[in-house]
């Protein structure tokens, strides 16, 4: 089924540049979430801890935009591309009440304020045609009542022709008109005396100046405009409701596009962001004095202010959500995947970490944690300052290798000039000492054109000895590097050891693109253009080629274990091509356009992915067998270009045979628009079912060390509820939770003494510790584990069924004994695999 | 130098820090009495609306004087809340409101809103991060155009806060960037803002949403240029005098022999020479100046006086003597003119009158005669033309009205009909005394003089209207003056183009290219023909002063670069630009 593979759960997916999601800072309690829409879900955030507290999923698209209810400021409008409109509870991460809104296809939404309460305002599509530009604004009664799925027909179009993006409408004091801007035309419509002036500025470019709008925002308590234009500059418009005698005036800093702006709560400050990384905030219009926050790393695309005033985030083109005080100083930053211009290093796993290791910040390689959906470090490679500007050549980063341990990093960086590229590969050894990688050597110019590809020879068990880093480049030779010991007589540690060029292949002057060892590093694989040789690693002897013309090889791998004796090759011409190395023939081939050709490194799989007519599929096969295990057609619309296995710490439990292939590893992809998916084996519905299904409910209480604890003592015992799902371990786990929950919720006065209830308390949070084995030690790491995952994972705090016990016998009740055979269940359950909730 | 709203009293500010008032009186002006004085110099005033106070800029402060009392009711320091360093805030301009608001501009670039009563800051903008210099208030005091040292004006306009609400609220709006230095006098008209300052420029600023039609007032003006005649040519002594502010300098022209294409430049034999610099006594600038065809007499008139002098050549040497014995004018004259013959001399003046002096020899003159409009006049008359023949003086007063003397008989021939523009520039053809008459919006018509009727020729102009781009033209006609060879050809000019308005050609017509002398050089001779049409136009040479025939084969035209008086200004104020 499609809904099956389509979307990478826990938010993975990277906002998209276009209609990437608005960001908000609630107001009740005070400032202390931060909503952001992230591909379909809604994340919740701590402001005080940036950790994600709460992933609200339910949409089956895109969550194109969100919204505080007004009325009422703990709860959340959210719309998406699948034609609905919802109403959460974020606190809890429950939806109070579905929209659906039909045919229309809508991009974000207003609810009004005032005596139109029921009323959204959408910025809609009109004939649900996607290629068609012309977006309406629509005004849409909702049907009072708290039900789900409530479908709204009353529909009437406010204004024609606005701008898709949620920046290009505003709405004015009081919801009193609303603004929308598009190319170089200002639109304002007064809903009460539904009166509709539109002004427009020229179009000339004059010396530089491009009066394109680019972002509206209005004045919270005064009838002022503001408006972001294409050349930097922001108009303030005054007087709009005469169609004669509007007037604006400008403040110009920014000397490119305005990317946002917003206006402070009481309306004295204005802030702006652009390309320019600097956050600017525009005091009193009279005066001509600014603030700058500088260096904020990025782009800013979006400004959102807290409903109190106290804070603001900028969102940053990326995807870091950067939360700034009210004086304009850097408080912290949430940052997840960095959306990259290009990422030209591929996907790589760190083989230490497990991290996905791709291009983050420019110059940078960044190590992101998939489990935690957090960035773990990001190690500057190219070591210049970046400049934002259009059109200068800088350098980037272009080829990342790990050795098989991890302890080298082999990177490759060039300018971004086509003809004269200045290249750097680097070797980095990752020091035990420092936690990172220090760099060991640098060659200029390894090669004399652009790398295309770059391996080392994985041998764990050879040693460091036989570490071998192959390059090809277009320059027709391939290159391997070798450590060498320096003459430095007290050798062997690896601040005496540089790497030096030890062998420069060549095929018939064709250009090298592809190389590749094999399994136990005895041979090497490097195509050249049509061709693919096969060298000898020791003695680096061609020993035999193949070809399968036409068409230049695309991608090259070796089986693995079972399959190692198989070569298998792509080709331009869209052939899948698998040679046998015993026989030096091909062994079968099959006609398939493939992008991505990705060994899984613990099995004998090969992921392949092919695009064809506007859409991806995936491939799964063995190479001895030419009949693939799995496939997937029209995986996603986008183009995939990247694909990795990731390990799992656990190998996972699949009913299905179908997804056998996926027990060991998890298979990541990465399309032309930036997303990272995977394949998940789970259907929609089971993997939403904690956050959406379940009621939950957690007191908001304040953070106080005490609160810490019982909320990680409750939280365990929550996962592992949810883990097993049997009443009959419940019972006994929970004997000791309600005596800690009757602890709270009796009125103090009435409490005996505190040293009376300390050994009750203090017992409750113990592990019974009869018969306490090596076996047991281990499960308790594991469970430690498990529970470092949940913390990311799962913040969703189930109610405990309470038992019908009178509190009073629960208090008397200081131990809670476990049968032989209830433990030996629980270890089992232990030792079981939940990885499977990591999914969410 | 402040009048009061009515008119009636003029308020002057001193260095000595006094104030003192005058009221004015027919054909002149009574001190009556001095205000408070306090220390410091007073550099600007301003009166209320009412008359009932006036209020005068100084340096660190402004005070509000109470006329009737003629004393100091509040003193406001300006200089507070400025950053430590002790500078001078120097008030350069203030207004006060008729609601009571005193609006102060100074050096520190800052605009404020002052409550005067209760000496209260009520809004502060800083326009600018050099010094503000001037002020200008529109008549319904929602408007107020600032001008700056760096050459920015800008406009602040009283805005309500919330739409339709009460509360209101000053809100810089437009910024302009016209000038390169100092703008030192700002104005605010119904529909336009107004500024001119120390880069010798006047620019008008339409306010778009203002103007109720596309029209003259539509458009962006500037003005490097007064419009009016400041060269005069001496045809037969082949002389140019020039008219400076303060002097005014006669050159001899150079001359060739040669002959060569268009387009060369061809060697002189004789250098232009600079014959004589005449400098006027005292500070008052030279308003008029002119040389007589035979080159012998030169005049001028300042604002009090008017001077004749006798210029002899012999040789090398050029003597010039004054004419003694000038009849004293009063007022002194708006435009000298010599008749063709260079016997008689025409000055205009006041109220509508013309004086006839007739030159003698060797050095003298008598008045002859005053023409004066059968209905009188208020105004002055500021262009002649005199006819070649000397029959006929076309004289034009500030009411546009176009009067025609018959100089034979001293009578009033006739009036050319009205029409609702000023004149620019006007010439009587010497052949057919026909009257040809440029306005200010770029009409142009041709009048019989002898018929006392437009000719057909100007009906069919009118009936066919002129071509939209020469309609559009920024600068009014300076100058007119004939083809003595060809009747039909007109020679006009102003500061951006020369034309030669050919009569015996069919007019253009909107859809043909109104200056298409380069397109009809690439066209063989019978294409050529076709294409041609009545406005032959020259833009070769800019900015345009003065053209003139000298005879039948030689043009003389005055160009004055801008860079030349361009290098002579003062720096302006430093400014960083993004990108330098």
């Amino acid at each position: 089924s499609r809904g099956f593979a389509r979307r990478c759960s826990r938010g993975l997916r990277l906002p998209r540049s276009a209609r990437a999601p608005s960001a908000g800072v609630t107001a009740f309690p005070p400032c202390r979430y931060l909503l952001c829409a992230s591909g379909d879900f809604v994340k919740v955030y701590s402001v005080n801890t940036e950790e994600t507290l709460r992933l609200m999923g339910g949409h089956a698209d895109l969550v194109t935009g969100i919204q505080l209810n007004p009325h009422n400021h703990m709860q959340l409008y959210s719309s998406s591309l699948d034609g609905t409109i919802k109403l959460w509870d974020f606190m809890d991460g429950i939806p109070i009440k579905v929209s659906s809104l039909g045919f229309y296809l809508h991009l974000h939404f207003y609810p009004l304020s005032g005596p139109h309460s029921s009323v959204l305002l959408l910025v809609s599509d009109r004939f649900f045609f996607l290629w068609s530009d012309t977006f309406q604004l629509v005004s849409v009664k909702l049907t009072k009542g708290a039900g789900q799925d409530l479908e709204s027909k009353e529909l009437s179009v406010v204004l024609d022709g606005v701008g898709a993006s949620v920046k290009h409408i505003a709405f004015g004091r009081e919801g009193a008109y609303v603004v929308s801007v598009k190319d170089v035309t200002l639109q304002v419509y007064f809903f009460k005396r539904k009166l509709l002036n539109r002004f427009s500025l020229s179009t000339v470019k004059t010396k530089g100046g491009d009066n394109r709008f680019s972002c509206v925002v209005c004045h919270p308590t005064e009838d002022c405009i503001a408006t972001g234009h294409a050349d930097g500059k922001i108009r303030l418009w005054r007087n709009f409701h005469h169609r004669k005698e509007y007037t604006y005036s400008t403040l110009h800093w920014h000397h490119d596009i305005v990317m946002d702006l917003a206006f402070s709560v009481e309306g004295t400050r204005l802030l702006s962001g652009g390309v320019e990384s600097v956050l600017v905030q525009w005091h009193n219009e009279s005066s001509c004095q600014k603030d700058f926050l500088p260096r904020l790393g990025s782009p800013i695309e979006y400004i959102s202010m807290s409903s109190d005033g106290a804070l603001c985030c900028t969102l940053h083109t990326d995807n870091r959500i950067t939360i700034i005080n009210s004086n304009l100083r850097f408080s912290r930053s949430i940052q997840g995947l960095i959306k990259s211009r290009d990422v030209k290093t591929g996907l790589v796993v760190d083989p230490r970490t497990k991290a996905l290791v791709l291009n983050g910040e420019p110059g940078h390689l960044q190590f992101y944690s998939l489990q935690s959906d957090q960035q773990l470090f990001s190690l500057d490679i190219v070591q210049r300052q970046y400049i934002h500007q259009a059109g200068l050549k800088q350098s980037d980063l272009v080829k990342v290798a790990f050795s098989a341990q991890g302890t080298w990093l082999a990177t490759v960086e060039e300018s971004e000039e086509v003809t004269d590229p200045e290249l750097q590969l680097k070797l980095w050894f990752y020091s035990e000492e420092t936690q990172s990688f220090t760099l060991n050597t640098r060659i200029n110019t390894p090669h004399d054109n652009h790398i295309t590809d770059m391996c080392f020879r994985d041998m764990d068990e050879l040693g460091d000895d036989s570490l071998i880093l192959v390059t090809t480049g277009r320059d027709c030779v391939f290159k391997v590097w070798v450590m060498v010991e320096d003459t430095d007589p007290e050798g062997k540690t690896h601040e005496s050891v540089s790497w030096s060029c030890d062998f420069v292949g060549s095929y018939h002057n064709y250009q090298a693109t592809n190389c590749c060892f094999s399994e136990d590093g005895s041979l090497l694989a490097v195509s050249f253009e049509e061709t693919v040789t096969v060298w000898d690693s020791l003695t680096w002897d061609l020993k035999c080629t193949f070809c399968h013309p036409p068409g230049n090889i695309r991608n090259i791998c070796f089986g693995r274990l079972t399959c190692s004796k198989y070569l298998i090759g792509a080709t331009d011409y869209g052939f899948l091509c698998c040679w046998n190395l015993l026989t030096c023939a091909l062994e079968w081939s099959a006609h398939l356009n493939i992008v991505v050709l990705q060994p899984d490194p613990l099995s004998e799989h090969i992921a392949a992915v092919s695009w064809l007519s506007k859409e991806s599929s995936l491939f799964v096969f063995k190479p001895n067998e030419p009949r693939p295990l799995y496939i997937q057609r029209n995986l996603c619309k986008e183009k995939i270009l990247l694909a990795a296995f990731v390990p799992r710490d656990e190998p996972e439990t699949i009913s299905s045979e179908k997804y056998l292939w996926l027990r060991k590893s998890q298979l990541f992809f990465l399309t032309d628009t930036q997303e990272l998916m995977t394949l998940s084996t789970k259907s929609l519905e089971e993997r939403l079912t904690p956050s959406s299904k379940q009621l939950a409910v957690e007191e908001s209480l304040p953070v106080t060390p005490f609160s810490l604890l019982l909320g990680k003592h409750r939280h365990q015992q929550a996962q592992e509820d949810t883990d097993l799902g049997k009443p009959v371990v419940h019972n006994k786990q929970e004997q000791a939770s309600p005596a800690v929950k009757e602890l709270l919720h009796t009125p103090a006065h009435v409490l005996p003494s505190a040293s009376f209830l300390c050994t009750i308390f203090i017992n409750s949070l113990l592990i019974s510790k009869e018969n306490k084995s090596a076996e047991e030690v281990a499960d308790e790491v594991e469970m430690e584990s498990e529970k470092a995952d949940g913390d990311s994972d799962e913040e969703d705090v189930t109610v405990m069924e309470q038992e019908d016990t009178s509190p009073m016998e629960l208090l008397g009740e200081m131990t809670c004994k476990l049968s032989k055979s209830q433990e030996k269940e629980l270890r089992k359950i232990r030792k079981m695999d939940y990885s499977w909730i990591a999914a969410f | 130098m402040v009048a009061s709203g009515t008119g009636t009293q003029l308020a002057i500010g001193c260095e000595d820090g006094s104030v003192k008032i005058f009221q004015v009186v027919p054909g002149g002006i009574q001190f009556e009495r001095n205000l408070d004085r306090r220390k410091g110099r007073v550099l600007c005033l301003s009166w209320h609306r009412s008359g009932t106070h006036i209020v005068a800029g100084s340096i660190d402060f402004f005070r509000v004087i109470d006329v009737a009392s003629g004393q100091t009711v509040q003193r406001i320091m300006v200089n507070h809340q400025v950053e430590k360093a002790k500078r001078e805030c120097v008030v350069w301009a203030i207004a006060l409101l008729s609601s009571g608001t005193v609006v102060s501009a100074d050096s520190f670039g800052r605009v404020q809103f002052w409550d005067w009563e209760q000496g209260t800051l009520a809004e502060s903008h800083t326009v600018s991060t050099s010094a503000a210099l001037s002020l200008a208030v529109s008549e319904k005091e929602d408007s107020i155009v600032v001008g700056t040292s760096t050459g920015a004006t800008y406009q602040l306009q009283l805005l309500p806060v919330k739409l339709g609400g009460l509360e209101k609220c000053w809100v810089r709006t437009k910024p302009f960037q016209f000038h390169s230095h100092d703008v030192r006098a700002v104005a605010h008209s119904s529909t336009a803002l107004i500024s001119g300052g120390l880069d010798a420029q006047l620019v008008i600023r339409p306010l778009m949403e203002k103007v109720q039609k596309k029209g003259y007032d539509a458009v962006l003006r500037k003005f490097t240029f007064p419009h009016r005649r400041l060269v005069s040519c001496a045809r037969k002594a082949r002389l140019l005098l020039f008219q400076f502010s303060q002097y005014l300098e006669l050159w001899r022209l150079g001359s060739t022999e040669e002959t060569g294409k268009d387009g060369e430049v061809l060697p002189p034999c004789r250098m232009p020479e600079h014959l004589v610099q005449l400098k006027s006594k005292g500070p008052e600038h030279i308003y008029c100046s002119c040389v007589s065809p035979c080159g012998t007499w030169v005049g001028y008139s300042t604002a009090s006086r008017f001077q004749l002098y006798r210029v002899r050549c012999d040789g090398d040497g050029v003597s010039l003597r004054k004419v003694p014995k000038v009849p004293k004018l009063l007022p002194p004259a708006y435009q000298l003119q010599f008749s063709a013959d260079s016997e008689s001399l025409f000055v205009a003046s006041a109220r509508g009158s013309v004086h006839v002096f007739q030159l003698l020899e060797p050095g003298g003159c008598k008045h002859l005669h005053t023409l004066q409009p059968p209905s009188g006049c208020s105004e002055a008359v500021y262009l002649l033309a005199p006819s070649a023949d000397g029959h006929w003086l076309a004289a034009v007063s500030g009411d546009w009205a176009i009067h025609i003397y018959n100089l034979k008989c001293f009578q009033h021939h006739c009036v050319v009909p009205a029409y609702s523009c000023a004149v620019s520039a006007l010439a009587i053809h010497p052949s057919t005394n026909n009257l040809v008459i440029a306005y200010s919006d770029q009409q142009l018509f041709e009048f019989s003089i002898p018929e006392k009727q437009y000719t057909s020729w100007s009906r069919a102009v009118q009936s066919r209207g002129l071509h939209r781009t020469w309609l559009e033209r920024d600068s009014p006609i300076t100058h007119i003056t004939f083809n003595p060879k060809n009747p039909a050809h007109i020679l006009l000019h102003d500061t951006y183009l020369l034309c030669i308005l050919d009569k015996s050609l069919p007019l253009p017509d909107d859809s043909t290219l109104l200056m298409n002398q380069s397109t009809l050089k690439q066209l063989p001779e019978t294409a050529r023909k076709r294409q041609l049409h009545a406005f032959k136009i020259c833009k070769k040479f800019q900015p345009l002063l003065f053209m003139d025939l000298l005879d039948e084969n030689c043009l003389v035209v005055v160009e004055r670069p801008i860079m030349d008086f361009k290098t002579q200004l003062p720096l302006a104020v430093q400014q960083k630009k993004f990108g330098t």
